[in-house]
């Protein structure tokens, strides 16, 4: 790639022909200041802040929109930039109001930092300052337009990387302003990337509006834990709490974006609902007690059981080491009654559908086919890089039960409810394997083809880099492992790619250490089978178990034992718990993440854990202790990780056959926003206002409407009903932030 | 909200572009929304004729925002738009402005009491060799003294 | 005088497809559908003519045509810049109202040079009376065969379309243009890359003022070298030339360049009884101005007009005479400018607003003697620092008002009014 050589202050260095002069800059380390340009972002060149001398130019030229050529010679800072730069900077200040002490950006603006450099000039500007009115665009993001230079940034991460043109220039010369249309707040589920692009105080985080000074936090590494991808943040802390979550770079994972999920789900940290003590439940009543009090009913409970009425239940955002422990102790104890597929409406012994395409790799494909998902939403870094790829000429087509809004154009989509997606997978498998002249298994024999399968078929085969995108809503089908073994059939007969996102958070984690019964029972099974001890970690079934109702029943049972390591309080787990272990939350714990690509990213924990609570590994470890299991001596998380890591899955997986099932009429598919899929963002205020988080809806045709009596405002499994067709016939789709009713 | 007259005339323009670039056509859109809505834009017409061009609701804003042509709020039923530039003024606009001012008794940048007309100071017209010069509609106003003007003023209904 | 966009001004119907061709109209055009007249032929025309761009820059056309990428595949547009707006210039207009068919066949003519099938006039939006007379003629132009696709079976395309402005004058800096006929602001665009490249719709587009194109088809009927000849050595041909302000009688005036301004100023019917002339703006409201002494010197040609210190522009020469303040008249023109910027990039945003507020103090008789050394100095920040040339534009009034005509803004400054009695 090194093709031309340059000189920028007199050092000889090496770029690409075409290369912006910035771009060589950064790389060389040569410092040029700059405020519209990003390096993510596409070149506006309005700010200025950029000029410099290229020898032979009578101006001054932008170092951001200027490409290089070969024996160029630029000088960032001789008199003729610096005069440039110098005069730009006091341009910017002109309007800009001076009073960094109370901006929520002092300490981290970019202008404040140049305009240093450039030497407190006083401004001979006496004009009177602009003030520029804010319309509120939301509960994220704090906006104070005045204090805007307008860079475009954050217009321009609307337009290319949100995907969503929200935000705009409007009005023009002075008046220029940057503003969205409506004040409805933004749409975007990337949207707190503007307040890391924005360079001055104009957009900054709401919740952490006069939190602290930035100067004051620490930052923390971490990794965050809510999707498959695992974005890397800082979390900045001052006096042991969590006062905002930015992005930290890796190119490899999030580049430099995270989603709002992420940056904004420490809020729950701090709500009042967190468990911060232990407690039993003594004679029906709560009592606040010891840990070793807590501790020791816990473990009396448990051995007063058999192993094989034991049982345990963990959350998909547990860690690494969590999980791992947690299994241990279950099976040192005798059992093989594991499970965090609460949420799955037929959870089996069938091997996992395998992701064979990395992060980067999403960005090289020319065809995505998603099945059962709206994947913008549950996986927003994932399918950011879809849309990258979309922007290069992707196609992408849908098979779901619902037409969801992607922040890119779907060439082609399949409405399908769950029931039927077997059907409609295996015309597009017939279509494939009959193009390819090969032989037909016998299930696809009688398969009848439509159109629209025809049309996705050749539009993989067509494909030379396909990838095929199982998301979340699968666990809602019944076919399931149907539905997994289709798309793997269907992306070897078209030589496309895989991914699996149809269970998120640190589901590769629970992968790795085999969290899943080897011959024992899972989630759905132990409840039927009446268990009499549990351990749940940091679960809520009334959320979290796909018939909410039978699992709180079934624990609530008098001859159920339930020890509960909780980050948070919740009515129901009160109800029938009957030990209470708080449990540290996201951040308060080190711990690792097994992301899509199954990198394990490890992190420490960025504070202390609130009130009594105490990190899941050490509580587990105790636990194990008192239970006198072998194997248990570990005094840092680290070897815990090491342990788990080691592991190689070794499970036997049952064979799919794919044969008619006995299916409903109508289903239903039950999807959270993404600020209610799992407990800590549930307990995000901010989130939680969001148009994005206040969803609640059950989405209907007219006819399956009739069938189920429904009407418009009706209430269906609690959610209110909409009918309308943007969704398969035979199903109710259902969007909400509410718990799971019958 | 946008009446099926409207829509025709829109079509014509977006004709004239390439498929896919409709939008091209928002401009002349706004305008011919902004005329059969008494001469001004609100959101809701924006928003109709982004929806209609298939195009970002704020894209349009922002081109609504951008040139001078559209009002944004209640103008007259016929806008005195009054070059006040150099070649005008060197040719005496300032006083005539002020005269159709005083005839009317509307300030620039306000509409008549019986909504009649508003008057306006915009930039060069292009019509410099006609200073001093006003646009009413369609029409071009030129080489204007104060008896013009009462004649002009006169026919306006 | 009146040789070639302005020849048939004073005919009757001027703009008729009729009147047009009995002047030997569309005569290049259909040599060109009979296959004989090459793209090449007719570049080394157009170079020979030593045409300058009449938009204002002055580039060489030729030298621009032969920039397009003609063999290059995909589509590439024709755009005619007849968005008039620069105070001071009003000869587009005319040619548009009275010479319609002049603007068809020259950009017809540019299509088949670059290999351009499609080609836009973008009008500024309140000249809907040449609007109307432009699309007449298109009609005109359609019914007879002389538009469209494979024309008379020539195998030659070109189809023309109007696009109308909504009253932002950046919109006439090419790249602005652009923008906004793609449905957008007219924010300029930075460059490279350039629009030969990368224009309208990303796809290689040449950008030609309404005078240029409208010279083209004389100059290939007639010869580079006739054209060449008019004028003087490096301001090849004729020109129009729109004298306002304070002349008897204002008006476009085509003639050949290298003509003296006093004599230009005779035909606009000298000054006003009694008057002298104090000073001039050579080439439109962008362009510096010149106290009478220097303007009295130049001969209305590139070179000379730089040689005094200003700029041929547009050829809109704005005539002041004594009764003139300058203190009003640059307030008037900062206004503009202000008014206008579009506001992306920060010094022209920033500057043009400071500018004209320190103006607007000292015509409110606020004004601080340091003011002056103040405008200078804006004025230098925002100069060469900008993504278009309307910041140059905006600083060049400021610099040039101020350096020759000090004096009156002190006067204004010390007294809070202004040295000139104004009885005009
Ligand atoms: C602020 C600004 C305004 C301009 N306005 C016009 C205009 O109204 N008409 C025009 O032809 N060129 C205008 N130009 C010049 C154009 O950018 C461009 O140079 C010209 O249209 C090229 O055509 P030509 O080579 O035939 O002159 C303007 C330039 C600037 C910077
Ligand atoms: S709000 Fe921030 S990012 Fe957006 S234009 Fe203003 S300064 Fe730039
Ligand atoms: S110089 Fe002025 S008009 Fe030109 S791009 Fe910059 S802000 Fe816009
Ligand atoms: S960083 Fe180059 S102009 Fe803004
Ligand atoms: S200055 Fe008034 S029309 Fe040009």
């Amino acid at each position: 790639m090194v093709d031309i050589e340059i000189e920028i202050d007199g050092n000889v260095v090496h770029g690409h022909s075409g290369e912006s002069i910035i771009s060589i800059a950064d790389r060389e380390g040569i410092d040029i200041p700059r405020f519209c340009y990003h390096k993510k972002l596409s070149v506006a060149a309005n700010c200025r802040m950029c000029l410099v001398d290229v020898e032979g130019n009578p101006k001054p030229q932008p170092a951001c929109s200027t490409p290089a050529s070969a024996g160029m010679r630029v000088h960032t800072n001789n008199e003729k930039a610096k005069a440039s730069q110098k005069a730009v900077m006091e341009f910017l200040l002109i309007n800009h109001p001076l009073d960094c002490p109370i901006c929520d950006q002092g300490g981290e603006c970019e202008l404040q930092d140049v305009a240093m450099e450039y030497g407190s000039d006083v401004s001979k500007f006496n004009e009177g300052k602009r003030i520029v009115a804010d319309k509120g665009i939301g509960a994220l993001i704090q906006t104070d337009m005045t204090r805007c230079i307008h860079c475009t940034r954050c217009v321009r991460f609307g337009a290319e990387v949100a995907g969503i043109v929200e935000m705009g220039a409007t009005g023009r010369g002075e008046e220029l302003k940057i503003e969205p249309f409506l004040s409805e707040g933004i749409q975007s589920e990337l949207s707190g990337n503007m307040i890391d692009v924005c360079p001055v105080g104009a957009l900054t985080s709401k919740p952490f509006r006069y939190e602290v000074r930035s100067w004051q936090m620490s930052s923390v590494q971490s990794v965050a834990r809510h999707d498959l991808v695992g974005s890397n943040v800082f979390t900045q802390t001052h006096k042991g709490k969590v006062k905002r979550v930015v992005a930290r770079d890796n190119e490899s994972v999030n580049e430099t974006w995270i989603s709002d999920r992420d940056r904004f789900s420490y809020e729950g940290l701090a709500n009042e609902n967190r468990a911060l003590t232990p407690k039993i439940k003594v004679k029906g009543e709560w009592q606040e007690v010891s840990w070793e009090t807590a501790l020791e009913a816990a473990i009396s409970g448990i051995k007063k059981n058999s192993a094989e009425a034991f049982g345990a239940l963990a959350s998909k955002n547990a860690t690494l080491e969590e999980l791992y422990l947690l299994q241990k102790l279950t099976r040192e104890l005798g059992s093989e009654n594991l499970d965090t597929r609460l949420d799955v409406a037929n959870p089996s012994s069938a091997s996992a559908l395998e992701t064979t395409i990395s992060l980067t790799g999403l960005e090289a494909v020319d065809h995505a086919l998603i099945i059962n998902s709206y994947l913008r939403l549950e996986q927003p870094m994932i399918n950011h890089r879809i849309r990258k790829a979309t922007l290069q000429g992707a196609k992408v087509s849908t098979v779901n039960a619902k037409a969801f809004d992607f922040n890119y154009r779907v060439a082609s989509s399949v409405l399908s409810a769950p029931q039927n997606t077997v059907v409609t997978l295996s015309g597009v498998l017939k279509v494939l394997l009959e193009s390819n002249s090969q032989a037909l298994p016998d299930y696809l024999k009688g398969t009848k083809v439509n159109q629209a399968q025809i049309d996705i078929a050749n539009a993989l085969s067509a494909a030379e880099n396909g990838v095929v995108v199982l998301g979340e809503q699968v666990s809602s089908n019944p076919c399931a492992d149907q539905v997994a073994k289709l798309v793997e059939q269907i992306a070897k007969a078209s030589n496309a790619k895989t991914l699996n996102a149809s269970a998120t958070g640190n589901t590769l984690s629970a992968e790795k250490v085999s969290f899943k019964p080897n011959g024992g029972l899972n989630a759905k099974q132990m409840f039927d089978a009446d268990l009499n001890a549990f351990v749940l970690l940091d679960v809520y079934p009334a959320f979290d178990c796909v018939d909410s109702a039978a699992a709180i029943e079934n624990l609530s049972r008098d001859d159920a034992f339930v020890v509960a390591l909780n980050s948070f309080e919740d009515a129901s787990v009160l109800s029938f718990a009957d030990v209470i272990l708080p449990l540290a939350s996201f951040y308060e714990t080190s711990g690792t993440h097994i992301n899509i690509e199954n990198v394990a990213q490890s992190y420490s924990a960025s504070v202390k854990a609130a009130g009594d609570s105490k990190p899941g590994w050490k509580v587990l470890k105790v636990l194990a202790d008192l239970l006198e299991l072998p194997g248990f001596d570990y005094t840092d998380s680290s070897q815990v990780a090491d342990d788990a890591l080691s592991l190689s899955p070794s499970l036997a997986a049952t064979e799919v056959d794919i044969i008619a099932m006995e299916v409903p009429n109508i289903a239903t598919v039950w999807q959270y926003t993404p600020y209610a899929s799992d407990v800590l963002t549930r307990h995000s205020q901010s989130l939680q206002q969001t148009q994005i988080g206040q969803v609640s809806e059950a989405t209907v045709s007219e006819a399956t409407a009739k069938i189920l009596e429904l009407s418009q405002g009706d209430c269906y499994k609690g959610v209110p009903v909409n009918i309308n067709e943007t969704v398969a016939e035979g199903c109710v789709f259902v969007h909400t932030n509410q718990a799971r009713q019958r | 909200m946008i009446s099926e007259q409207a829509k025709q005339q829109i079509d014509t323009w977006v004709a004239k572009y390439p498929a896919g670039y409709q939008s091209s056509a928002v401009m002349e859109a706004l305008k011919i929304v902004q005329a059969e809505n008494d001469g001004s834009l609100t959101s809701e017409l924006i928003q109709a004729v982004a929806d209609y061009l298939e195009m970002p609701v704020i894209s349009a804003h922002e081109v609504a925002t951008f040139y001078e042509n559209y009002n944004h709020k209640p103008v007259g039923k016929h806008v005195i738009r009054f070059c006040h530039n150099i070649s005008c003024m060197l040719n005496g606009a300032d006083d005539l402005i002020s005269y159709l001012e005083t005839k009317t008794g509307v300030k620039t940048g306000e509409v008549s009491e019986d909504g009649l007309v508003s008057v306006k100071k915009v930039e060069c017209l292009g019509a410099c060799v006609g200073a001093p010069m006003f646009q009413i509609g369609d029409q071009y106003y030129e080489n204007l003294t104060p008896q013009k003007i009462d004649e002009i003023l006169d026919g306006l209904q | 005088m009146n040789e070639v966009c302005f020849k048939n001004i004073d005919k009757e119907n001027p703009s008729s497809l009729a009147t047009y061709e009995a002047t030997g109209g569309y005569s290049v055009w259909r040599k060109i559908l009979h296959g004989e007249l090459s793209p090449e032929a007719i570049l080394g025309e157009l170079k020979t003519s030593g045409l300058r761009g009449r938009g204002g820059a002055g580039f060489p056309t030729g030298l621009k045509w032969s920039f397009m990428p003609r063999n290059q595949d995909g589509q590439k547009y024709v755009v005619c810049n007849s968005d008039e707006g620069e105070p001071g210039t009003c000869k587009d207009r005319d040619i548009l109202r009275f010479n319609p068919h002049s603007v068809i066949e020259g950009m017809a003519i540019a299509g088949y040079v670059m290999g351009a099938t499609v080609g836009y006039n973008y009008i500024r939006g309140e000249f809907m009376e040449p609007y109307y007379r432009f699309e007449e003629a298109l009609k005109e132009a359609y019914d007879a065969g002389l538009l469209g696709g494979d024309i008379g079976d020539s195998e030659v395309n070109f189809d023309l379309h109007t696009h109308l402005g909504a009253g932002a004058y950046i919109c006439g800096e090419e790249t602005a243009l652009l923008e906004s006929l793609e449905g957008k602001k007219g924010q300029p665009r930075f460059k490279p890359p350039f629009p030969a490249n990368v224009g309208l719709y990303g796809m290689p587009t040449t950008i030609n003022n309404t005078e240029s194109f409208a010279s083209v088809p004389d100059i290939l009927a007639r010869g580079g070298q006739w054209f060449a000849d008019l004028g003087v050595p490096n301001s090849g041909g004729c020109k129009l030339f729109s004298v306002t302000g304070h002349v008897t009688k204002p008006a476009n005036f085509e003639i050949p360049m290298g003509t003296p301004f006093s004599e230009l100023l005779k035909m606009a019917g000298g000054l006003r009884e009694g008057r002298t002339l104090k000073a001039v703006i050579p080439g439109g409201s962008s362009t510096p101005v010149l106290p009478a002494d220097d303007a009295m010197k130049m001969t209305m040609d590139y070179d000379s007009i730089e040689q005094v210190g200003s700029m041929l522009g547009a050829g809109s020469v704005i005539v002041m005479d004594d009764t003139t303040c300058m203190v009003a008249a640059l307030t008037r023109l900062a206004h503009f400018y202000y008014d206008e910027s579009c506001g992306q990039c920060t010094p022209c945003r920033e500057g043009t607003g400071w500018m004209y507020r320190v103006l607007k103090r000292i015509m409110d008789g606020q004004g601080k003697i340091q003011d002056l050394d103040l405008l200078m100095s804006v004025q230098d920040k925002i100069m060469g620092n900008t993504i278009c040339a309307l910041g140059d534009a905006a600083a060049m009034p400021v610099e040039s008002f101020i350096r020759h005509f000090r004096h009156e803004f002190e006067y204004y400054i010390k007294h809070g009014k202004s040295m000139v009695e104004n009885d005009g």
